[in-house]
């Protein structure tokens, strides 16, 4: 049983690992997407990259395999470090490891060939679904058994987190992909929409949130050596985030007709998700305040700290977002495709990707391959995705703005072209980001050459 | 509190439980589950169809759902809740790359569609969408069949009188161009008939009107006006040959109206929603300069003149 074999932290490994690879495969299907916005006909006639096929392929690549498959591998290197033990199954770990990759992979090539929900980030149809939930199930299973043969009294609040996110991700698939209706995996009517945006929402909130949050609390304090900040902050911010996060998700639907208690109760938790953000932030600033020279002299801590700054901005446009005022110009648009990759790649990504940069390198007890790959990598996504979002959000801005002064979508299109062309651009840096990190992590893994001096 | 696993998983599955009581099991049991007035339910060739638009992901580009601050196509009724009972899954997007489709059905009669699949630049020159030619027609047929049906009672109107008038086109379009032209400009009201084109031909507006036609004609009608662009293999009635219009009695009025309102039952839409009257007036000039070879511009000067018009000042005329 070559495929599970047994080795000290080898699941982690291989979660990073598989998170790099997911992260080269769906940033290229992102690219690809993209030329079909700057240039419809330049890829033509093949079912498998169409647009409205290519899209969730790479939507659910980048969220589940790459933002999170990065980050619950740096759990299963985090829970049996903060708890003092070793991981409870590297055998379970690694059959997690396969039926997860298994259904990412089956699921996106069901998409190519046109098998799908068409439900937002559940697109993937029922016997992809089963295996999703089973992977969630049994890296739960490892975790709580890790954690409970703990030698360490106190859990740490990095710990909450990844168990609040595998806990709630479990019950929020579960529900969101209608499990229990095999062959629609749907509702009727709005209340399916309703029930798509619950789960969608929860996906964001309660998955990518405290898993990026939780390697975030981990990684802060230690690279720029100070103590946590605060108990109780990452109390009232761990609590309030799960209460007020989950609700939210009707947000994404207000301008439909759907009940107005609904619209009310999600706009005003938008508003209120700015408590539990601002709590993380705080604890962690006043954590790192200071130190902020020793936190960037380490590459996993510059990485998570452009994920916190990124993360403050998307959650102060995410609030705001949400107001009926404002969705009259944003929503519908590129406003909102701005915001997404601000936070999945911004926010979830990029802590997902101090993780991989952190944590290697203490597995193996070999530095990088090559530092300065990974500085590459940091500039290129920081270029690629400020460029990105300035021009996305621009062209929301012209869209949502001529529509509501009248003008047809059909008329907004020659106006949007540039705008694709530019965004094309700006993702290759995003693309070519994600397989210099691969080439990295592949030499610093299998062929590191010359070892180099100075610590990782 | 001291945090033990059990303390977290507890404290998680009793917050999810509340939340999914309040945001999903509330709203499941209190959106109306009560069809509107238009609902009917959907053929099985609809039923496919919309399997296929599920399929295919045509909700990232489409929503279906009206917004009372909407302009677009299909704005005339806004959505109401009633109106998504049948709908498993929702289709209702939450992006607009192309216009919302909740009231597609019968918008445009069916050859249209066939050519719209095929290549949606061949009707429409700066569309986005992708080609669905690899579907293979019994696929799109189907798609058609469920694009027809969005908008259940409203759209079987819309489709009745799509069909209605196809007929009666279709009959004109064999009694020949005399015959054919006669009775399309038959339809514009006599008001509209008598009036040329109220601005002089000028360089600016033609090119204006070249613009346009570009973005909007060139693929029906053809880079010269003689209905040979590449939607034609598609189209019956195909489009109109403008050189044919030539001593046949037309007048700007008449490109006005066609363009304004469209030919129901021809795949020549309507295009009072996405351009304003003066480029209407431009367009029409360049069909009339350029493929028709006889314009009315201008042709009495009975009105106040416009403000900005300089054609025919004299300055003008010494600049060249
Ligand atoms: C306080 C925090 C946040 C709030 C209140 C918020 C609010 C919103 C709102 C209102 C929308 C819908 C916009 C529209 O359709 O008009 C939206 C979309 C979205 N948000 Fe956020 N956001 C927040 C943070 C985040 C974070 C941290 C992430 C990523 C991890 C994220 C990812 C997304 C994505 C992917 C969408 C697009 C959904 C779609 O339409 O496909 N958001 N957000
Ligand atoms: C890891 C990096 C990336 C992440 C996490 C990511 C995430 C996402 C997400 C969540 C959406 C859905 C947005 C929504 O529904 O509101 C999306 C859509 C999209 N992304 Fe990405 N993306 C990444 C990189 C890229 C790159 C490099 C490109 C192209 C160069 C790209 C092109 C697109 C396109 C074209 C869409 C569809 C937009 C539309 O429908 O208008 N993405 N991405």
């Amino acid at each position: 049983m070559q495929l599970l074999k047994v080795e000290p932290n080898g699941t982690a490994k291989a979660f990073l690992l598989s998170s790099a690879i997911w992260f080269v495969v769906g940033t290229t299907l992102g690219g690809i997407d993209a030329t079909h916005l700057a240039a419809p006909e330049l890829i033509d006639n093949i079912p498998f990259l169409v647009f409205g096929r290519l899209r969730p392929m790479h939507t659910n690549t980048v969220i589940f395999g790459f933002v999170g498959t990065s980050l619950m591998g740096a759990g299963f290197y985090l829970i049996p470090v903060m708890t003092r033990t070793v991981l409870y199954s590297e055998r379970l770990g690694k059959l997690a490891l396969w039926v997860w990759n298994l259904s990412i992979l089956s699921g996106n090539v069901l998409l190519g060939l046109g098998y799908s929900q068409s439900r937002e980030y559940a697109e993937w149809i029922w016997p992809v679904d089963i295996g999703i939930l089973t992977a969630f199930a049994l890296i739960f299973v490892n975790y709580l058994m890790t954690t409970l043969r703990r030698q360490e009294k106190i859990l740490y609040v990095s710990v909450w987190y990844l168990f609040a996110a595998l806990v709630f991700t479990w019950c929020f698939y579960f529900f969101g992909n209608a499990v229990w209706n095999p062959r629609t995996g749907s509702l009727a009517g709005l209340a399916d929409a309703n029930l798509a945006w619950f789960y969608g929402h929860g996906i964001i909130g309660l998955f990518m949130t405290p898993l990026a949050v939780a390697v975030a609390y981990y990684i802060v304090p230690i690279v720029s050596r100070a103590p946590l900040y605060s108990h109780s902050l990452s109390l009232i911010g761990f609590w309030t985030i799960l209460v007020l996060y989950s609700h939210i998700g009707a947000h994404h639907i207000i301008q439909t007709p759907i009940p107005t208690w609904l619209k009310v109760v999600a706009i005003t938790g938008s508003l209120s998700m700015l408590l539990p953000v601002a709590t993380v932030l705080v604890n962690l600033w006043l954590t790192m305040r200071g130190r902020l020279g020793v936190l960037h002299a380490n590459i996993a801590g510059k990485f998570v700290f452009a994920g916190l700054v990124w993360y403050a901005l998307v959650c102060i446009a995410g609030p705001l977002q949400a107001l009926p005022s404002v969705q009259r110009v944003t929503h519908l648009n590129n406003w909102v495709i701005a915001h997404s990759h601000l936070g999945v790649l911004g926010f979830a990504g990029f802590i997902g990707l101090a993780g991989i940069w952190l944590i290697i390198p203490r597995i193996i007890g070999r530095p990088l391959y090559e530092k300065r790959l990974a500085d590459i990598q940091y500039w290129l996504l920081i270029f690629g995705l400020t460029a990105f979002h300035l021009v996305l959000s621009t062209a929301g801005l012209i869209q949502g703005n001529s529509w509501l002064n009248g003008e047809a979508i059909y008329r907004t299109l020659p106006m949007m072209h540039i705008y694709m062309v530019l965004r094309l651009f700006s993702g290759l840096f995003i693309i070519g980001a994600a397989y210099i990190g691969l080439y990295n992590l592949l030499r610093t893994l299998y062929w590191p050459g010359k070892i180099k001096e100075g610590l990782p | 509190m001291k945090m033990v696993p059990m303390v977290i998983v507890t404290g998680c599955l009793l917050i999810f439980s509340a939340v999914l009581f309040i945001s999903m099991l509330l709203p499941w049991h209190t959106i109306s589950e009560a069809p509107s007035a238009v609902v009917r339910a959907r053929t099985p060739l609809e039923e496919e169809g919309r399997r296929i638009y599920q399929n295919n992901g045509c909700t990232f580009c489409h929503t279906q759902f009206v917004r009372p601050f909407d302009w677009g196509s299909g704005s005339e009724r806004i959505s109401q809740s009633g109106d998504y009972v049948l709908d498993v899954p929702h289709l209702v997007g939450t992006e607009r790359w192309g216009p919302d489709l909740s009231q597609e059905g019968g918008l445009h009669p069916d050859d249209w569609h066939v050519a719209h699949f095929i290549n949606p630049r061949f009707v429409r020159p700066e569309s986005v969408m992708p080609n669905w030619e690899f579907l293979g027609m019994d696929q799109i047929r189907a798609l058609i069949a469920y694009k027809q049906s969005l908008g259940f009672k409203l759209a079987d109107h819309r489709m009745a009188r799509q069909n209605f008038w196809k007929e009666k086109a279709l009959e004109a379009f064999r009694a020949g161009p005399d015959e054919n032209v006669r009775w399309l400009h038959d339809h514009v009201p006599a008001p509209w008939r008598e009036l040329p084109n109220p601005y002089p031909t000028t360089d600016y507006r033609l090119n204006r009107g070249k613009r346009i036609y570009q973005g909007f004609c060139i693929g029906c009608h053809g880079p010269i006006g003689d209905g040979m662009g590449p939607a034609q293999p598609y189209l019956d009635p195909p489009p109109l040959n403008f050189t044919l219009l030539k001593g046949r009695g037309i007048s700007g009025g008449i490109l006005y109206y066609q363009i304004m309102n469209g030919i129901t039952g021809t795949a020549m839409p309507f295009f009072k929603e996405e351009l304003e009257s003066e480029k209407i007036w431009s367009v029409g000039e360049y069909v009339a300069v350029y493929f028709i070879g006889e314009t009315d511009s201008r042709r009495e000067t009975v009105t106040i003149d416009i403000a900005n018009e300089i054609a025919d000042s004299p300055l003008k005329k010494e600049e060249e």
